[in-house]
């Protein structure tokens, strides 16, 4: 660090920390440090560091002589800067409920860009179920030995793959014998069904052996299949993986695998979800992922947090630097940040009508937690605080321009999701309506072809009652897709 | 609450988008994000040398003053837009034809999908569109429902018209008070 980092970064606090907050940080960051537990001389140095901050944080009077020679207020944990915009300055003092976006920014700052990314240790787990046989397990075959050759020496792989039963073809090995290794997965044939459990369990075991701290570890499950009665399974599986820091990343090729479960499943460990309509497109999109993982610079953020009464935290999505549908529980597990690409969070809030007396309205409280890969601590935690102050004017605000850009997209993706929710409730005059409202938007912005596909699926919808596979896909990672400003995408 | 001025739905205060049809709700007083079309020029252009209708530019300006109305023709990707007149008649040209249609849809497989030559009718009126079947041979519907011929019925911002199996969609964005 060139910086000496300030008394609020040293306690992991903001900068408006209560005394309370203060006196917990102080006892808890006291406790990792105390002399008489670790011994070491580094420690004894950071325990009489965050004594002195506690000092004069503890007194306001020297708090506040203290907080005047710090500079602007930029919340950061020495490595890890946060940003936030919200969709409105102020929220006017109304009885009705009312909307406030926040768009939650997590980068890594400036002078800490420099560390080599963290070697992988990753696991392939490949499905070679009956349906794979032609042009998709080529494909992957392809891949795959394409990857193995740009592997680095200090990366671990393994390769699983899977059918009704599960074999590890290659064991998790960082001596890279090209050769051999390319010549097992030449004679992979494909045949048997999908159970994903137990190519998931096989590559869990061989991520699991090799696990390392300083390791990005990561599972790629590819499947083009659906998984019968073992769902739960795996989602449990994944709930294991995340907590040991094991992340994982889900790739459905074609259009008879389940997308909401492989959602869910990657999104248990911040991961998420990818999809190939094309067996072309394996190559890129794998090539791809791979680019993410080895530009790693934080991994596996997860923000801890709870909204305060009367509000709702209705929605939370992932901008970057994957796109996906966050579920809303606390510890929300926000995968990894990338060198050059935030993490980036946008969320809905529903605030019930302010208290007459109310100044402001605290929308949610959390720590977020990550860990630094090239760094010796282990944990950096950066306390979240999102609040608004309440205003007795209604005069219309222009949010930020980045919010609406955000919004215009996602609002597409939402169309999507309710239309697929109808359809599931069996609404299906009104799924139909909302596909149709998307395909004007989608026209709008020059998006013909996936217009098109939403208009036949309404149409669909109205005659068969259901959408086909391949359209409910393809408007769902194609509008998914649009939120993906100015990054490649997947899509074809 | 706020009004949706695509859909009437009441969203909460503080939305920016509707959530029953994607509108933009908050901005519609902004200049730089238009609530409707926005890629009028391009448009227009594709426009003028497929309705085969260039006659109309000289007409009085009336759907083209606000409200913005357009057919997309879904399978070619086309998107006529309609100005400058409060009705327009759809169907398709065939030789020795007394009336012709204001739009002719000949250029998108009309005969195939079973269009008639003079099909329906779209009016604007009051910032409202309606359809009206003219008593065609196989039917004009809207999403997915027949109309009775002669009967008008209103249209809403992304409707499907089938005239015949000719699928359109109806694109509509009312006029900005």
């Amino acid at each position: 660090m060139p910086e000496k980092p300030d008394h609020y970064t040293l306690l992991g606090l903001q900068r408006d920390a209560s005394p309370e907050e203060i006196r917990q940080a102080y006892f808890s960051a006291a406790r990792r440090l105390h002399p008489d537990k670790s011994g070491s001389v580094q420690d004894t140095e950071g325990f009489l560091e965050i004594q002195a901050a506690y000092e004069v944080l503890n007194n306001p009077k020297k708090r506040a002589k203290y907080n005047a020679t710090l500079p602007p207020d930029k919340i950061e944990s020495g490595l890890i800067r946060q940003k936030t915009l919200y969709s409105r300055q102020s929220i006017p003092r109304m009885k009705e409920p009312q909307l406030v976006y926040a768009l939650i920014e997590f980068l890594a700052t400036s002078e800490s860009k420099v560390p080599p990314a963290p070697p992988l240790n990753l696991c392939l787990v490949l499905d070679r179920s009956t349906s794979m046989q032609g042009q998709n397990m080529d494909m992957v075959k392809a891949t795959t030995i394409q990857l193995l050759r740009l592997l680095r020496n200090s990366d671990t792989i393994s390769v699983v793959v899977f059918s009704d039963r599960a074999e590890t073809i290659i064991p998790a090995t960082h001596n890279i014998e090209l050769k051999k290794l390319e010549a097992r997965i030449q004679m992979l044939k494909a045949s048997g069904g999908t159970e994903i459990f137990q190519g998931l369990e096989s590559g869990y075991n061989e991520i699991r052996g090799g696990l390392k701290e300083s390791h990005v570890n990561h599972i790629i499950l590819l499947t083009d299949g659906r998984t019968y009665g073992d769902e739960e399974n795996c989602l449990e599986l994944a709930g294991k993986a995340a907590e040991a820091g094991i992340g994982i990343s889900g790739l459905g090729i074609g259009d008879e695998w389940n997308d909401d479960f492989l959602d869910k499943l990657a999104s248990l460990t911040g991961g998420s979800s990818l999809y190939v309509s094309r067996p072309q497109d394996i190559q890129h999109v794998l090539i791809e992922k791979f680019n993410k993982l080895w530009q790693v610079y934080a991994k596996e953020s997860t923000l801890e947090f709870k909204v305060s009464e009367g509000v709702d935290l209705r929605y939370a999505f992932r901008l970057q630097p994957e796109v996906g549908l966050l579920p809303i529980e606390s510890p929300l597990r926000l995968g990894p940040i990338l060198k050059d690409i935030d993490l980036k969070i946008l969320m809905e809030f529903m605030v019930q009508a302010p208290g007459s007396q109310a100044e402001k309205v605290r929308l949610l409280e959390g720590e977020f937690k990550v860990s630094v890969s090239s760094q010796s601590e282990p944990v950096q935690s950066i306390l979240l605080r999102l609040s608004r102050p309440v205003a007795d004017s209604t005069k219309f605000q222009t949010p930020p321009e980045e919010i609406l850009r955000a919004l215009s997209h996602l609002s597409l993706y939402r169309l999507q999701e309710q239309a697929r929710r109808e359809v599931a409730a069996g609404k299906y005059e009104q799924a139909s309506r909302h596909l149709q409202r998307l395909a004007t938007h989608l026209l709008e912005q020059g998006q013909r072809g996936l217009a098109r596909t939403a208009l036949l699926e309404a149409e669909n919808i109205q005659r068969k009652k259901k959408f086909t596979r391949e359209g409910e896909k393809h408007i769902k990672y194609g509008t998914r897709a649009l939120l993906l400003s100015g990054q490649e995408e997947d899509q074809p | 609450m706020i009004i949706c001025p695509s859909c009437q739905y009441k969203e909460i205060p503080g939305a920016l988008f509707c959530s029953q049809c994607g509108a933009k709700l908050a901005i519609v007083s902004n200049p730089d994000l238009p609530l409707g079309l926005r890629q009028k020029d391009s448009m227009t252009e594709t426009g003028s040398n497929t309705t085969g209708k260039p006659d109309l530019k000289s007409t009085s300006p009336m759907m083209s003053a606000g409200a913005r109305v357009s057919l997309h023709l879904v399978e070619s990707g086309q998107i006529l837009p309609l100005v400058e007149r409060n009705e327009f008649s759809l169907g398709r040209v065939a030789e020795g034809q007394p009336i012709m249609p204001d739009i002719d849809l000949t250029p998108y497989k009309a005969y195939e999908n079973g269009v008639s030559r003079l099909h329906a009718i779209l009016k604007l009126v009051n910032n409202q569109v309606s359809i009206l079947d003219l008593g065609s041979s196989n039917g004009t519907y809207v999403n997915g429902n027949r109309l009775v011929p002669s009967v008008e019925r209103p249209l809403n911002q992304g409707d499907m018209i089938h005239l015949g199996k000719l699928k359109i969609q109806f694109l509509f964005s009312p006029e900005d008070k």
